[in-house]
């Protein structure tokens, strides 16, 4: 075999395996590459429409959903990420709540927050966990109707929807 | 003093020999460090899908798609590597993905970002972004060596 030929040879057997595990990987991974481009969770789709009916659940939600209640103004969206992270981008009109200062933000949030209000809570996505703590916390305060985005802000912002701050 | 080999032959073989090893001990080496990493990001896809959001390249949906395929091609290309199947090829490769690691590494220096480089186990403590330039660097160099290394009858590289 002349070194042509075998580079060429070793190029194919290159390409070949990359394909092969790459299927192999989008095979495993297809519902929640589906769920992630139509934009919903896994979990949103046993998950109730949104009500008024009080769910004392956390009940995730997708972006076309989320999206929904904020054209609708329905929702009072909440940012649970770090305040730092907060002013360099968050999606239009959100409260910045972050985790680390639920206590010390508690009284303002209740002030500006109505205990049946629809809350959207959302960071930085991919798994983050803030907004899930977050919500929990807020459900111990009574709120009852709470989403959590799991794209988050990510994915909101790919999604060319309304942003405020420089990011 | 026939049968008896050259106190000069004698030492070409052990130095052969102990060539033949380093080597085997190198490919074996690379392959679990690969299978580890392709594993470790296998079992958790988004948390990954995050590492790789967090290096500000890809738009949304891709970073998904890169997460659901890259540790797929790591942890075959270390099974490769440890089995000796198509050696060359698996180290070709590793040596494509280490390269381009090490610019998106440095990318991350250069655009100031402070971010967990997510080349093994996600979230918890943060590696930085030159120390891991440094460790792929090295597994670079192994996969080099691999590829460059001529074919030996009896660990059967291609």
């Amino acid at each position: 075999m002349t070194k042509k030929e075998h580079s060429k040879r070793l190029f194919l057997e290159m390409t070949v395996i990359v394909l092969i595990a790459a299927v192999v990987g989008i095979i495993w991974n297809h519902r929640l590459l589906l769920d992630v481009y139509t934009g919903n969770p896994a979990e949103a789709k046993s998950a109730p429409a949104v009500s008024r009916e009080p769910v004392h659940t956390l009940v995730p939600a997708g972006l076309e959903q989320v999206k929904d209640l904020f054209a609708r103004n329905e929702a009072v969206f909440v940012d649970a990420r770090e305040a730092s992270v907060f002013s360099k981008g968050h999606i239009k009109g959100a409260f910045s709540y972050p985790i680390g200062e639920f206590d010390a933000k508690l009284a303002e949030f209740r002030g500006r927050v109505a205990k049946d209000a629809i809350l959207v809570i959302y960071c930085n996505g991919f798994g983050c966990q803030d907004s899930k703590l977050l919500g929990e916390k807020l459900v111990e305060q009574g709120y009852n109707q709470i989403l959590l985005f799991e794209g988050g802000f990510p994915e909101w912002k790919d999604a060319g929807l309304p942003t405020e701050g420089p990011g | 003093m026939e049968g008896r080999r050259s106190p000069h032959r004698r030492s070409g073989i052990m130095k052969m020999k102990t060539k033949q090893h380093i080597l085997l001990a190198l490919r074996i080496g690379l392959g679990v460090v690969f299978v580890y990493a392709g594993i470790l990001k296998i079992t958790e896809p988004v948390a990954f899908a995050g590492s790789v959001a967090a290096y500000n390249i890809l738009p949304y949906y891709l970073n998904y798609l890169v997460a659901a395929t890259i540790p797929w091609v790591e942890a075959a290309c270390g099974l490769l590597l440890i089995v000796g199947y198509r050696v060359k090829a698996a180290a070709g490769i590793v040596a494509g993905m280490n390269v381009l690691f090490i610019v998106l590494l440095a990318s991350t220096i250069m655009r100031g970002l402070d971010i967990d480089c997510g080349c093994f186990r996600q979230g918890g403590g943060k590696t930085p972004a030159w120390v891991a330039i440094l460790r792929d660097i090295l597994f670079l160099s192994v996969a080099l060596i691999l590829i460059s290394a001529r074919k030996e009858r009896r660990f059967s590289y291609r």
